[in-house]
């Protein structure tokens, strides 16, 4: 890791020829030097009143203005800071849909088909067949002393491997035949286990549990899917849940974020952060002047399938805001509809899945609700509805509606996120009623290619996170990468946004391409909007916080192409420097 | 092993009145109950012992909890209840995959004892057609050993026969039991794995509209040939269960609807024992006895 810079310009006293005497009184009672004003290449503000600047000060961590120095030399006596002379200067990201199982998968080896930058800035590269796994499984297994402690790895996908044959205990066994190794796979849906985990869990061919999978002749094949079978390796499993509970995994969360110039993110449902005693580990360790990040905390109100009196849930949200500081935050609550498309149980609207067994099913029942709504909406709680299915998204947006006739809050900013397969007739009709959208544009990167040929075809491949019609429809939009399901990086979700390419160099809708401006609205200051946090942050005005992501280049006049590529240098919070880990 | 059951059904079918039956006809069985929803399940407050926000104890021996952490810690809290429940009974949200569900009855000390979908006589075909729930509704009546046809007598004979034939088909044979306002012979729910008894109470069903057929023998039986019978038997049984002597050793036998097991026992037999039950109006004992002849032994 480098160390932090410091602040290597010198005092300087302002020329200032336009402060007045008075002026100058004020500013004598206010601590010397407490203002500082940054130089850059570029100040980019995403603020249409003000776009750019050279300069932006800074005092007590909130920005006076962006301008030239000689515009904002007037505030009084300064600082000047040199570091970014040479960089461009953005508002801080904003990642408005993101989890801490993001910092948690920090914790367990990477065994991912893409490339990962881990939280220490290292490189996890990706693996690209069955003999890469095993050899860097071998090499994990050489890291653990105690001969039966499980290795648990994280990220594989077997999606990736389509001319394989199903990755299967006997291959994990090569790795070890007396340690328990249990693959967890990136879906979250799926795991492999060795045989060793499954004999040291009791787990046996004579088990009925659906979702044990097993070969041609009634063995276990290691394979487990979904929840059920997965928790039959109860060694295994507690560990990835358990590291997402860890201190480790939110320090790593926001180092993650700082590496790619995100100041604020989300989770959206990750945390028990009702808990009261990891409530206040997050409180104390968020507060810490060197943690990176500000977190905006969306909890789920009741685990998918249970009911619960969400009047009472929604008066303890109300309860937990009054905690909230300036760097974690409880804006509303979310709510989970349905499953993924690639797993197939994302509900669909007609003609339905392209190809595979459609398992799409919603995860609420849709006569209740508008009764589980209604109680956040009227304590005025921001309101995120997972939806990857439109035809969950139809039960959304009509849900919405009946709230709102009810109810009306003209101010709601309820978003509909992932959304991925959005009509244009539902863009419509979420303009009229005020929802906004969040996209996972990540997945015409990372998913693109098996959408056009598996799981939704062609034609709706094209249309997957339709940003250009929700600009031109007038719903305001942001995107993002679901962290940890794909990697934290705003200029990653920008360039999928402005870009729309897959891994096999298809273009996914021509027609649907935004600019790089509106890429980065929709990663700072719309992101912001739909966590009602717009007016503290995602721009660079006057009295906003001084959230900075540092580039290295100027995302709005780099070639397209290359926005993913650009360097981020850190961030800076509240006028605090974060240098990203050193990419070593 | 802790028995297992899981209760599904979509909104509004009668999963609770069903519950609450169970409850209130308990015969000595400690259900442990992972409910939805305190609220609705309306215990008389005489029978409860003490309670919180997360347990009710009742006097009965039963508990009710509710979901607060995951699904798999909720099971895991309940098999560690002091004294170890009998029978764990889950209520699925209206919208869960019950077949998905019931596979946690298939380790953790746990056994399967059946899947029962409870629903409503009067709008369940009505409810698959359902343009968000319609897959779900058919998917939990595919995962159904045993369907629950509750608010019978909100139908004329005409049209519950017409559902009872039409849940059948969809379900793919799943027998139909017609109720109102939950009351079963809660016998039928499922086969209680440990505390097999042939004799007894369990002979007489308090519901006019069941029919058992038994049989006895001394007899050794052949395993092949009480395969054959619990395979072939019709799918109008509801529920079959035995203790049989077999030629390999004793065997359980234990039929709740589609789901059919034979495993081997412990108990010490004196003689072999079957009992078949059934709709009296749809079970034909002729054909049981026509398979008892062509299978079993000495009959």
């Amino acid at each position: 890791m480098t160390k932090p810079e410091g602040v290597h310009a010198h005092h300087c006293i302002a020329r200032r020829g336009l402060v007045s005497y008075h002026r100058r009184v004020t500013d004598k009672r206010r601590s010397a030097l407490n203002i500082i004003i940054y130089s850059a290449k570029k100040v980019i503000t995403m603020n249409p009143s003000n776009p750019e600047g050279t300069h932006v000060a800074v005092r007590d961590g909130i920005v006076l203005g962006v301008g030239n120095l000689a515009e904002l030399a007037g505030w009084g006596e300064y600082q000047l800071d040199t570091t970014f002379e040479d960089k461009i200067i953005v508002p801080g990201f904003v990642e408005a849909h993101a989890h801490i199982m993001a910092g948690g998968m920090m914790l367990l080896p990477y065994m991912g088909f893409f490339e990962r930058r881990l939280a220490d800035g290292a490189l996890a590269p990706g693996i690209k067949s069955y003999d890469q796994l095993i050899d860097a499984l071998r090499a994990e297994d050489a890291k653990l002393t105690d001969p039966i402690e499980p290795l648990v790895a994280v990220g594989f996908d077997p999606i990736y491997f389509p001319d394989q044959p199903r990755l299967s205990r006997q291959q994990l066994d090569k790795v070890s035949t007396t340690r328990p190794i249990y693959l967890h796979h990136a879906s979250g849906h799926l795991a492999t286990a060795n045989t060793a985990m499954l004999e040291s869990n009791g787990v046996t061919k004579d088990m009925q549990v659906e979702g044990l999978g097993r070969d041609a002749n009634g063995e276990l094949d290691g394979e487990l899917r979904e929840p059920p079978a997965m928790s039959t390796c109860k060694t295994g499993m507690r560990i990835v849940q358990f590291s997402n509970s860890t201190e480790e995994a939110l320090r790593d969360f926001g180092a993650l974020a700082r590496n790619v110039g995100i100041t604020t993110c989300t989770d959206l449902a990750g945390a028990s952060i009702l808990v009261p005693k990891l409530l206040g580990k997050w409180l104390e360790i968020t507060a810490e002047d060197a943690f990176p990040m500000r977190i905006a905390q969306y909890n789920i109100p009741a685990m998918p399938g249970a009911a619960a009196d969400f009047d009472a849930v929604a008066e303890q949200f109300v309860a937990l805001q009054k905690q909230a500081t300036n760097k974690l935050r409880f804006p509303g609550v979310k709510f989970v509809l349905d499953g993924s498309i690639q797993g197939f149980s994302a509900l669909l609207k007609s003609p339905g899945y392209f190809s595979g067994e459609d398992h799409g099913q919603l995860l609420t029942i849709p006569e209740q609700f508008k009764d589980w709504l209604t109680p956040f909406h009227k304590a005025g709680l921001n309101i995120h509805l997972h939806c990857n299915g439109n035809m969950t998204q139809d039960l959304a947006i009509e849900t919405v509606e009946q709230v709102l006739r009810t109810d009306p809050w003209p101010n709601h900013r309820h978003t509909i996120t992932h959304a991925q397969l959005t009509t244009q007739a539902q863009l419509r009709k979420m303009a009229n009623l005020g929802l906004c959208v969040n996209f996972f544009t990540n997945h015409l990167w990372y998913w693109g290619d098996q959408h056009y040929e598996f799981t939704v075809g062609p034609e709706r491949a094209n249309a997957l996170e339709p940003c250009a019609s929700a600009l031109r429809e007038g719903v305001p939009f942001s995107i993002h990468s679901d962290a940890g399901v794909t990697p934290l990086g705003s200029l990653h979700t920008m360039w999928c946004a402005v870009n729309r390419q897959t891994p096999s160099g298809r273009i996914l809708g021509e027609t649907e391409k935004i600019s790089a401006y509106e890429a980065l609205r929709a990663v700072t200051i719309s992101a912001a909007y739909q966590l009602h946090l717009d007016d503290e942050i995602g721009s660079l005005e006057p009295g906003k916080q001084a959230d900075f992501a540092i580039l290295t280049e100027d995302p709005l006049t780099v070639e397209p192409i290359a926005i993913r590529d650009i360097e981020v240098w850190g961030t800076v919070l509240g006028g605090i420097k974060h240098p990203a880990a050193s990419k070593s | 092993m802790i028995d297992f059951s899981v209760l599904g059904g979509y909104l509004g079918a009668g999963k609770t009145t069903l519950l609450n039956h169970i409850l209130a006809h308990n015969q000595g069985v400690r259900f442990a109950l992972l409910i939805n929803d305190f609220g609705a399940i309306n215990i008389d407050s005489k029978l409860v012992t003490s309670a919180d926000n997360q347990q009710i104890n009742l006097a009965n021996g039963c508990v009710c909890c509710t979901l607060s952490d995951g699904f798999f810690e909720a099971i895991e809290a309940l098999t560690q209840l002091a004294p170890t429940p009998d029978h764990i009974i889950v209520e699925a949200s209206g919208v869960a995959d019950v077949n998905n569900l019931a596979q946690y009855g298939h380790g953790h000390g746990l056994h399967l004892a059946s899947v029962i979908v409870v629903a409503d006589a009067e709008t369940i075909e009505q409810k698959s057609n359902d343009k968000y729930v319609g897959q779900t509704v058919l998917r939990q009546l595919r995962a159904a050993d045993v369907v629950v046809l509750n608010k019978a007598d909100l139908c004329d004979p005409e049209t519950l026969n017409a559902r009872i034939d039409w849940v059948t088909q969809v379900s793919g044979g799943a027998p139909t039991l017609p109720a109102t306002r939950g009351a079963i012979s809660v016998d039928t729910l499922w086969d209680k794995h440990p505390r097999l008894k042939v004799e007894g109470e369990d002979h007489h069903h308090a519901h006019e509209s069941y029919l058992s057929w038994s049989f006895q023998s001394q007899a050794l039986q052949s395993t092949a040939g009480i395969e054959a019978f619990v395979a072939a038997l019709p799918v109008e049984v509801i529920r079959a269960k035995g203790l049989v002597q077999t030629d390999d050793g004793d065997l359980e036998v234990q039929v709740v609807g589609r789901r059919r097991s034979l495993n081997t026992t412990e108990q010490a037999l004196e003689q072999s024992e079957l009992v078949v039950i059934g709709l009296e109006d749809q079970l034909q004992t002729e054909i049981l006895d026509k398979l008892a002849r062509q299978h079993l032994t000495s009959f």
